[in-house]
């Protein structure tokens, strides 16, 4: 058997700390590998060339690359494989850049002897390396974009165009998101409700989106290219096939004895058990609180669309993958922190947006005329002492939008900022200049709390030691303090837990590689997107949107995807069907079948994904996993504990 | 050199990271793209950096499969050292010039090298950024592609040395350019950006004073192929152990006709200076700044993680620099801490230089104009909902031609205008053909 083993120098990665020429040596000299060679970057094109070339020429049968991690580049090298003619399965990848040279960067000798020993363990895994075939699943072109925030919408519109079939689910009864709370936005601003009021009519437009509000998902079946996901959906109390009179609506959410608070406004104001969050909102018709609602039956009286005797729903959907807009929640400061819940005029940015809008004219919080206002920035994010470290990258520039809008519309408000350092990265910084020329004053402290808000006279006073002017210790009374609130993961989220969506250090969902593989997952056919992977803006929300509606229109689009063929396989003459595979196996991949007279396990192959759970449990050790076999581990431990 | 082909659905102008993402997407949905790079090798800025914040990949480990994929995609032509001119906008699609210019070797080169070692003229090599010198018949790095040697006609002797050494005798000094006319139905702009010269501060004496060097000259030093398989400073050769960075060196600053920010330069001087720490442990690395932007996915813990290592942050722009006998470097800088005009000796000072709009797009269109934002980076009409949009209908923006982005950005906005672009494309089809839908 000819084996062609390639030992790469990754630049100075690994040829820093492993000796390449004395582990090219020592493998030329003990094995029987046909081709050793070694190379200064084996996945640059030259390299791949290279062996490409050797299978060729040489008729190599299997062939080992010695270099960095196979999460990096087993696909690249299985490529380069095919490309030489090769079955894809014959390569085996032997990583001695993070096992060995990054790993014992102090110890050269040891870090050599280790390569030399996992490359030999390698070629012995080559050796009884078998030729697989990718296994082809048949892949319904449909998506289920979970949340129609902008992120959502924007990918529920893309797919559609780009001729994919999209449901689109929201667990709110209305659409929009987030950003039908902000009014005026940053850069542009647009309002929130224009862009939102543009995508709805555009999403309706299309024959291939249908639209679920109160939605939720409540299980999930099946694997990538087939799932089949059951939906709840939330009785809106209202007739779907009602007469539309928005003024009949109007009448009953005006009749409605019921207050609660809103919290579309984040508890500024209240509304009714039968709301809208906004007039011209989508859908345009209102929806009933039941948990609120007291039937009392007022409404009825007056409007004849409301039915408050419907039931909830339950639907099945079977798409090709998932894509993930699920959002943020804004940051929910604790009782006290920074006089929150305890000072007087103590509110969030979020709320501030609202009370903005709330009042056209002249800037009014209980019942008090605000002429200074101070913005208290990194409120649960940059946390030195909690668990958010992470910068909420879009505050900086909101507070500072939300600051030049204030000043605009009521002219004699005073802004001052206490921050710990302006993030206006890119072309924002042009709105941090604004607020300077206009006339606001910046405060920094690099101290855990930043300033400290106490209340006298019942009004905040805010004090700061001011990085700015050496530490000065500076007091400001004011008359509203604003709390720069970051954004956290959301609250709830099941469809997370549901299909388990692995998530950072940061608790926001996590991609499989920040560069290479931004919105993709590690659950084949779940894609995430928006600020549901981390903070992001608008624009940036959008545009991870799109990219993720491109990623999933390209795996489902075709009608069949390739999966990984290193799934388990049963022997059936030593089986004996005794359920435990069935029982330890965490995707359902196995079903008792009969053969040959007898009841045996058999594996879906379309559920399993060859994590190998099941061989250990196996009592007849009729399982395995294709190219993780007995043969090939046992031979590779053998290579590796000879001396 | 190439044939192309008479009409693509896209194409693309630009082979760095959002280019090939873009025409790797496309490409993957069956278009025909034409992919137009002007530098001799693709991989753009991206491939000539050693490890990119905050995962510290090695950057060559994650671009070079990016570019050996895109080099050998059936449904992507790639042009290198080709310029595209004269773009006309039609009734449906767009019509240019492709012009590829001569390398003077052909596409049977096999890389050896052997041209460079008897090559005898050596100018300075742009792809390290004048650290060290090339020859006049060159491989631009050692992660080019393609991986084809190129003579720089300007400096070449045509003493013929290289054409008696070269084995497949793939040197040809009567290599004409070629120039056809082409058509696509879309256009992406994913023109990047150009780094700030620094010469224009002249308080900070670069091209002056030798131990002043930028960001990218040290990224060089820094990549695992380095040239002195060291950090050493140029005047003396010595290993520095007092490092500097001078953050916002062109951005930030309104007195040069840049007053944003570049995104990146806060990142990247901190990621230097936790590979300097690495590489020399005993050296002291301090970052003289305004604000420290660590705003993306992991960034501020990455900066946190720096400030543990010891690097030193002092909060304070530096006025200017001066040159001791020694070579050493003295910044005077304002100290926002105390409030004062302070001066520090540094043995070698990194400029953090920004980054700049390549206008480079804003000639190319004949009969349309595509619109640029007031710091001359292309307009994105519909920022909030169609980031990757642009004034021109069939006309879209990927990465750095619409702003300063970093690397995790230029791929999700790369993902943007592949998807804007696919949608774009398959309405034109089904005008033209109902039935394709």
């Amino acid at each position: 058997m000819k084996i062609g083993v390639y030992i790469c120098h990754c630049g100075s990665n690994i040829a820093d700390h492993v000796n390449i020429e004395e582990v090219r040596k020592a493998i030329q000299e003990q094995t029987d590998a046909y081709v050793v060679k070694d190379v200064m970057f084996a996945c640059s094109d030259s390299s791949q060339k290279e062996i490409v070339e050797d299978i060729k020429t040489k008729g190599l049968d299997a062939i080992v690359v010695a270099s960095c991690s196979p999460k990096l580049h087993l696909p690249t090298f299985r490529e380069v494989a095919r490309r030489g003619g090769l079955n894809p399965y014959k390569y085996i990848q032997v990583n001695i850049r993070e096992q060995c040279s990054w790993a014992h960067s102090d110890d050269k000798k040891g870090a050599t002897n280790k390569a030399i020993r996992l490359i030999k363990a390698g070629i012995e895994k080559a050796r009884f390396s078998e030729a697989l075939d990718p296994i082809k699943i048949d892949a319904v072109n449909a998506v289920a974009v979970v949340g129609a925030g902008i992120a959502g919408l924007r990918a529920a519109i893309e797919l559609a165009d780009m001729g994919t079939y999209v449901y689109l689910i929201e667990r709110e009864y209305f659409i929009g998101g987030r950003v039908t709370q902000w009014n005026e936005l940053f850069t542009t601003n647009q309002t929130g409700r224009e862009i939102i009021t543009k995508l709805y009519h555009q999403l309706i437009s299309y024959k291939n989106i249908t639209l679920f509000t109160g939605a939720e998902i409540v299980e999930t079946s099946g694997s990538v290219g087939n799932m089949q996901i059951k939906v709840r959906i939330k009785p809106r109390y209202v007739k779907p096939d009602c007469v539309f009179d928005l003024d009949k609506f109007e009448k009953a959410i005006e009749v409605c004895p019921v207050e609660v608070e809103d919290e579309f406004n984040f508890g500024l104001t209240k509304r009714k058990a039968i709301y809208k969050n906004y007039p011209g909102e989508f859908p345009e018709v209102p929806a009933i609180d039941f948990d609120h609602c007291t039937k009392c039956g007022e409404c009825l009286k007056v409007c004849e669309g409301i039915d408050l005797e419907q039931k909830e729903e339950f639907l099945s959907l079977n798409v090709g993958a998932i894509l993930l807009a699920t959002g943020f929640d804004p940051y929910e400061p604790k009782q006290g922190e920074y006089g929150y819940g305890q000072v007087n005029n103590v509110i969030t940015l979020q709320q501030f947006k609202r009370l903005i809008e709330l009042c056209p004219d002249e800037l009014v919080y209980n019942g008090h005329k605000v002429r200074s206002i101070a913005y208290i920035y990194c409120v649960g994010s940059r946390q030195q002492n909690g668990p958010n470290r992470y910068c909420s990258r879009y505050c900086c520039t909101a507070a500072m939008h939300t600051a030049l809008l204030v000043k605009e519309k009521y002219t004699d408000v005073r802004n001052f900022h206490f921050t710990r350092g302006i993030r206006t990265y890119g072309k924002q910084e042009h709105i941090y200049h604004e607020a300077l020329e206009q006339g606001d004053v910046v405060f920094q402290s690099f101290n855990d709390p930043l300033c400290e808000v106490e209340e006298q006279d019942g009004k905040p006073v805010v004090k700061i030691n001011d990085f700015l002017t050496r530490g000065k210790p500076i007091e400001l009374e004011t008359d509203l303090v604003v709390l720069i609130t970051g954004m956290v993961p959301r609250k709830n989220n099941t469809i997370a837990q549901l299909l388990k969506v692995p998530v950072g250090r940061d608790h926001f969902f996590n991609e499989i590689h920040l560069k290479l593989r931004p919105v993709e997952t590690v659950i084949d056919g779940v894609f995430i997107s928006g600020a549901s992977q981390g903070p992001k803006n608008i624009m940036e929300s959008v545009n991870s949107a799109l990219a993720a509606a491109s990623k999933a229109n390209n795996l489902v689009k075709k009608g069949f995807i390739s999966i990984e063929p290193t799934i388990a396989f049963v022997d059936t003459d030593k089986c004996q069907w005794c359920g435990k595979c069935l029982e330890i196996c965490p995707f359902d991949a196995f079903e008792k079948v009969e053969e040959g007279g007898k009841q045996v396990a058999r594996v879906i192959t379309s559920l399993c994904k060859g994590c190998g759970m099941c061989l250990p449990v196996c009592p007849e050790d009729a399982l395995q996993l294709h190219n993780y076999t007995d043969e090939q581990i046992e031979s590779m431990i053998d290579d590796l504990i000879r001396a | 050199m190439l044939e192309p082909k008479k009409h693509y659905d896209v194409l693309v102008i630009g082979g760095g990271i959002a280019g090939q993402e873009t025409a790797l997407n496309l490409a993957n949905l069956g278009y025909k793209i034409a992919l137009v790079e002007k530098d001799y090798s693709i991989g753009g800025k991206m491939i000539l950096l050693s490890k990119v914040f905050p995962t510290l990949d090695c950057a060559a480990c994650i671009t070079t499969p990016k570019v050996s994929e895109t080099a050998r995609h059936p449904n992507i032509d790639v042009f290198t050292y080709s310029q595209v001119e004269d773009i006309f906008k039609q009734e449906r699609g767009f019509r240019f010039t492709l012009r590829q210019k001569p390398r003077y070797v052909t596409e049977d080169c096999t890389g050896c090298q052997l041209c460079e070692q008897v090559c005898p003229v050596v100018v300075e090599d742009e792809y390290q950024y004048g650290l060290i010198g090339r020859k006049a018949i060159f491989i631009p790095h050692s992660i080019a592609n393609p991986r084809i040697a190129a003579i720089d006609i300007e400096h070449c002797t045509l003493c013929g040395l290289c054409e008696n050494v070269c084995p497949p005798k793939s040197i040809d000094f009567t290599q004409q350019e070629r120039v056809d006319e082409i058509y696509a139905t879309a256009v992406v702009l994913a023109t990047g950006y150009k780094l700030f010269d620094p010469t224009i501060i002249k308080r900070y004496g670069y091209g002056k004073y030798k131990n002043v060097v930028t960001a990218m000259q040290m990224e060089r030093q820094l990549v695992p192929t380095r040239p002195f398989n060291n950090i050493l400073r140029p005047s003396d050769g010595k290993v520095p152990d007092n490092i500097a960075y001078v953050l916002c060196t062109g951005s930030r600053d309104v007195t040069l006709g840049n007053p944003i920010c570049s995104q990146v330069c806060c990142m990247y001087s901190t990621k230097q200076a936790q590979l300097l720490m690495g590489a020399l442990p005993m050296a002291d690395v301090t970052l003289y700044y305004i604000n420290i932007r660590a705003f993306g996915k992991g960034f501020c813990e990455f900066y946190q993680q720096a400030r543990s290592m010891g690097v030193g942050y002092v909060k304070g722009k530096v006025g200017r620099i001066f040159e001791k006998e020694d070579g050493n470097l003295i910044l005077r800088y304002e100290d926002i801490e105390t409030g004062e005009v302070a001066e520090a000796e540094h043995d070698l000072v990194v400029l953090s230089i920004g980054i700049l709009p390549n206008k480079d797009y804003q000639n190319l269109f004949k009969n349309v104009r595509v619109e640029h934002d007031p710091y001359n980076y292309v307009r994105q009409v519909d920022e909030l909902t169609s980031p990757a949009r642009t004034s021109v209908d069939g006309v879209f923006v990927a990465g750095t031609a619409s702003g300063p982005m970093d690397i995790p950005d230029t791929i999700l906005s790369a993902g943007a205008a592949s998807s804007e672009t696919a949608s774009y494309l398959r309405k034109v089809y089904k005008e033209i053909q109902p039935s394709l839908s």
